[in-house]
């Protein structure tokens, strides 16, 4: 969780988001392994973190992967095809987009800025 | 002093497929032509640090064209009764013409990405008028790229396509140039760059032409970057393997764009391919 309460503060100081995020309103699932959080973004801002969702609380879109493949994602010098989601999307089949692919694609430019922002 | 760049850029009319299209294209430097392909759903600012490379210049006459649909080039006349779908058959067609037409003899050519596809087919089919073919991120056969989603009414086509493409440059490239590809990306019209993948994903297959190329008469270079996600570096050494003398370059810690994504540790690699296309 802290982890996580780390990467909600880089998301909402982040001055990109701040510019493109004013759509970006969304509950996302993030699965890492066994570990699932529901994140609530709202303007581009995460209000929330839900790190025991139960079965009312609703995604709209997510992404679960295993731990492995989050750690190379997340790490300062990816390696290739772990360096962005849409290349994880396209190169890694444990890499799985969750949910409502139309709402994602919708927010792609907030959605990569703040999925890069993971790695902090 | 103002800092005003070599480059010029003109308007001329091609046809293609019987119908006339007014293609914009830009050049520098004078000599051997190379001939420079931009990717799907781009235009020829992709090649503004090649055409503005003195040493490149001096050498050859670099000439960046944008397809029709793409850039500055209009759209064929009557572009609003059919879909922009790009296809093999076609894209060999414009090269062409445009080469055709402007009377370039024994040129390079210089493609990435989809450029760097067609540019197999085009020394597989024209290897006799060829000097040879610069490959930037060349694959013979490339599925998967393709999705409704990058011309859909509810999705900003701009924004998607920047983004679907933005991480196919390397993490280390600098920030101000692979924001500028996106900006670039950003600006192609509607369906464009879905009509370019369309072809790119469903039509291209060269693993039987590119069998055919020799280059004793057409001198073949691949470069391929490590990050490149669309066309890896494996999918780059299959078409290299089925080239006999064809040389092959890994291309570590570049992505799919080096001649735009990070240019100053892209020379050292393009330069003595050009030094060999020219020799």
């Amino acid at each position: 969780m802290a982890w996580m309460e780390g990467y909600r503060d880089r998301v909402n100081a982040d001055p990109e988001m701040a510019v493109i995020g004013g759509w970006f309103t969304a509950a996302l699932s993030f699965t890492f392994g066994e570990q699932r959080y529901v994140v609530r973004v709202e303007r581009g801002r995460i209000a929330d973190i839900n790190a025991a969702p139960r079965i009312d609380a609703r995604a709209t879109f997510g992404f679960r992967a295993p731990m492995a493949v989050w750690d190379r994602f997340v790490s300062p010098n990816p390696p290739a095809l772990y360096h962005d989601f849409f290349a994880m999307l396209m190169r890694v089949p444990e890499f799985v987009l969750e949910g409502d692919g139309l709402a994602a694609m919708q927010n792609a430019r907030a959605l990569q800025r703040m999925m890069n922002l993971m790695r902090g | 002093m103002p800092k005003v760049e070599p480059i010029v850029g003109r308007y001329v009319e091609v046809k293609v497929a019987g119908a006339a299209c007014r293609i914009f294209f830009e050049e520098a430097g004078q000599g051997m032509p190379l001939l420079c392909l931009h990717t799907a759903g781009a235009d020829s600012r992709q090649w503004r640090h090649v055409l503005n490379d003195a040493e490149i210049t001096r050498r050859f006459r670099v000439i960046a064209f944008d397809l029709p649909y793409h850039g500055r080039s209009t759209p064929p006349d009557r572009w609003w009764l059919s879909k922009y779908t790009l296809t093999t058959k076609l894209y060999l067609e414009i090269i062409r013409a445009f080469w055709k037409t402007l009377e370039l003899e024994r040129p390079v050519v210089m493609g990435c990405s989809m450029g760097g596809a067609i540019a197999l087919k085009v020394a597989a089919d024209y290897q006799e008028e060829l000097t040879g073919i610069v490959g930037l991120e060349s694959t013979a056969y490339a599925p998967g790229r393709y999705n409704d989603f990058l011309h859909h009414p509810a999705i900003h086509g701009g924004e998607f396509v920047a983004s679907y493409t933005a991480g196919l440059n390397a993490p280390s490239s600098p920030e101000v140039a692979k924001r500028e590809n996106w900006w670039v990306y950003s600006q192609g019209g509607p369906g464009v760059y879905a009509g370019d993948v369309h072809y790119y994903s469903f039509d291209w297959d060269a693993r039987e032409d590119i069998t055919r190329i020799d280059t004793r008469k057409c001198k073949v270079s691949l470069l391929t970057g490590e990050y490149d996600y669309s066309c890896t570096p494996a999918m780059t050494e299959a078409v290299a393997a089925a080239i006999p003398g064809c040389r092959m370059t890994f291309m570590k810690g570049m992505g799919h764009f080096p001649m735009v994504e990070n240019y100053p540790v892209f020379r050292p690699f393009l330069l003595p391919e050009l030094a060999y296309m020219a020799g």
